[in-house]
């Protein structure tokens, strides 16, 4: 069995620790899920179902929005998964700031 | 709490190591420090630096040959210099001499040129040896420990298991009452939210943002570009790095999870143990970034490398961890700790325990790769040109 690497027990995503074809069981870390597509050496794969809009969970932390809705061992790269960092961090600094001294 | 065999200084800090160094004032005594390093086995600090250096510029060279010298790791120094040059050695000199540490200094002009010199500093500096020699470990708590935490020559396991295990080191190291000290703040940008979270108030929490805005204002202001308009660049995207806060995450995933103390200047004095973020912006070689630790008065350092680097440092052990088992296994001869485990199914925790238990016993004495390689580098961090000094202008007391 192929291997992928979940860093934190809430991440929605692990990474392929070698390269992955479509329809190979991967164990990421005690969970299997079948790689439904390609998955290149150090990419994401999808965990569990994540629905559109959804956040994409790596290092414990979101690391950006679901483009649309990602099946479990799909491939999330660019073409599914959105940069929202400046919104994320935005965010934050609205909030903090905004608590007052 | 843990104990770890270790030398007592008279500031009340502790040392791992008790180093004899030499250190050049200027660039015009670096052959002399070289050779009487070379005859007595002592350590030497060269540089490029030490005259006709503008006043932020000079700032730094004191603060890092100063940091140098007081630093805990080390028994007592000799300084070497010219005799006309801009950093003053009577300075130096008492800057280290006032907490307590043995210092002498000797100058070419006045000793009769570079034979002379040389021939001189030899036998100052077997006697700081035999001294050195006579002091004993004793033990002292785990909590006194300061550790510096870094990656460099990355690839993709750096971030996942190289980096990870160091977070869940630096959680234990920080459990176990000691401090541990973060940089290379130019990876910061995308993940300031998630650094300013753990933060352990709201006034730190504005400390990581507020240096985080100026860290892009001064990126845009160098290269007319936003941080955010270059990365990920196409090779992270290749490698599989999808967003700005995951590129960033791998970064300041070594943190771990303990909150976050402030953000300190290079030369602050770090106030209590814990997590402390050091705002050294200096853009080059890892040594740059490591040597920032130094000056802090880091007594180790835990590299990460997915590629392997044999870095270290004057007056640390430099402790090289890899997340990848190939590297592991190609380059045994410069790299510590094999984090590649995690990559072949390991858990991360479990092995973020085992560094921590080499870290103690390098704290303990165990040689790192880096000393029996020789790999003694002391790179002075210099930052990209800067119009104003930021509001601290720590100088290590010259």
């Amino acid at each position: 069995m192929k291997r992928a690497i979940r860093i934190e027990k809430d991440d929605n995503v692990a990474v392929v620790a070698q390269n992955t074809a479509k329809g190979d069981r991967l164990d990421c870390s005690g969970l299997k899920v079948t790689a439904i597509a390609d998955i290149p050496l150090g990419h994401k794969v999808a965990l569990a179902p994540i629905g559109q809009g959804q956040m994409v969970v790596k290092f414990g932390v979101p690391i950006g929005r679901a483009q649309v809705s990602i099946p479990a061992g799909d491939h999330v790269h660019v073409h599914n998964l959105e940069d929202i960092t400046e919104e994320l961090s935005e965010n934050y600094a609205k909030k903090i700031r905004g608590m007052g001294a | 709490m843990k104990e770890i065999l270790a030398f007592r200084r008279p500031d009340g800090r502790i040392g791992i190591r008790n180093q004899v160094l030499v250190i050049s004032m200027v660039s015009c005594s670096n052959t002399v420090v070289s050779r009487i390093a070379q005859a007595t086995g002592a350590v030497p600090i060269t540089h490029e630096f030490g005259c006709v250096e503008f006043q932020e510029d000079h700032r730094r060279t004191k603060l890092a040959l100063v940091s140098a010298g007081t630093n805990p790791n080390v028994f007592g120094v000799l300084l070497v210099g010219l005799g006309c040059e801009q950093t003053s050695l009577a300075d130096v000199k008492q800057a280290i001499a006032s907490i307590g540490k043995p210092v002498e200094g000797i100058l070419i002009q006045e000793e009769g040129g570079s034979p002379e010199a040389e021939a001189r500093g030899v036998e100052i500096v077997r006697k700081l040896q035999e001294e050195a020699a006579r002091q004993e470990r004793i033990p002292c708590s785990a909590g006194g420990l300061v550790v510096g935490i870094q990656c460099g020559g990355s690839d993709w396991t750096t971030a996942v298991a190289g980096n990870t295990v160091i977070g869940a080191m630096a959680d234990r190291v920080i459990e176990n009452g000691g401090s541990v000290l973060m940089s290379e703040v130019m990876g910061f940008p995308g993940s300031e939210h998630i650094v300013a979270a753990n933060a352990v108030n709201r006034e730190v929490g504005l400390q990581v943002l507020d240096m985080v805005s100026d860290l892009r204002a001064e990126y845009v202001e160098l290269y007319g570009q936003t941080i955010e308009e270059v990365n990920p660049t196409p090779g992270n995207r290749a490698g599989g790095i999808t967003t700005l806060v995951e590129k960033s995450m791998g970064n300041v995933k070594k943190m771990g999870s303990s909150p976050v103390q402030g953000v300190l200047q290079l030369g602050d004095p770090i106030p209590h143990p814990g997590l402390w973020v050091v705002d050294n912006r200096a853009q080059g070689p890892d040594p740059f970034n490591v040597t920032g630790f130094a000056i802090q008065g880091a007594n180790v350092t835990v590299f990460s490398s997915g590629r392997g680097s044999p870095v270290g440092c004057a007056v640390m052990p430099v402790i090289k961890i890899t997340g990848n088992p190939a590297t592991f296994r190609k380059l045994e001869s410069i790299t510590d700790f094999n984090a590649g485990v995690v990559v072949e199914g390991k858990p991360i925790p479990e092995t973020g325990e085992a560094l921590y238990g080499l870290l103690l016993e390098v704290a303990g004495g165990k040689p790192t790769k880096s000393e029996l390689n020789g790999n003694f580098e002391y790179a002075i961090p210099r930052e990209p040109a800067r119009k104003k000094p930021r509001e601290c202008c720590a100088d290590g007391g010259v």
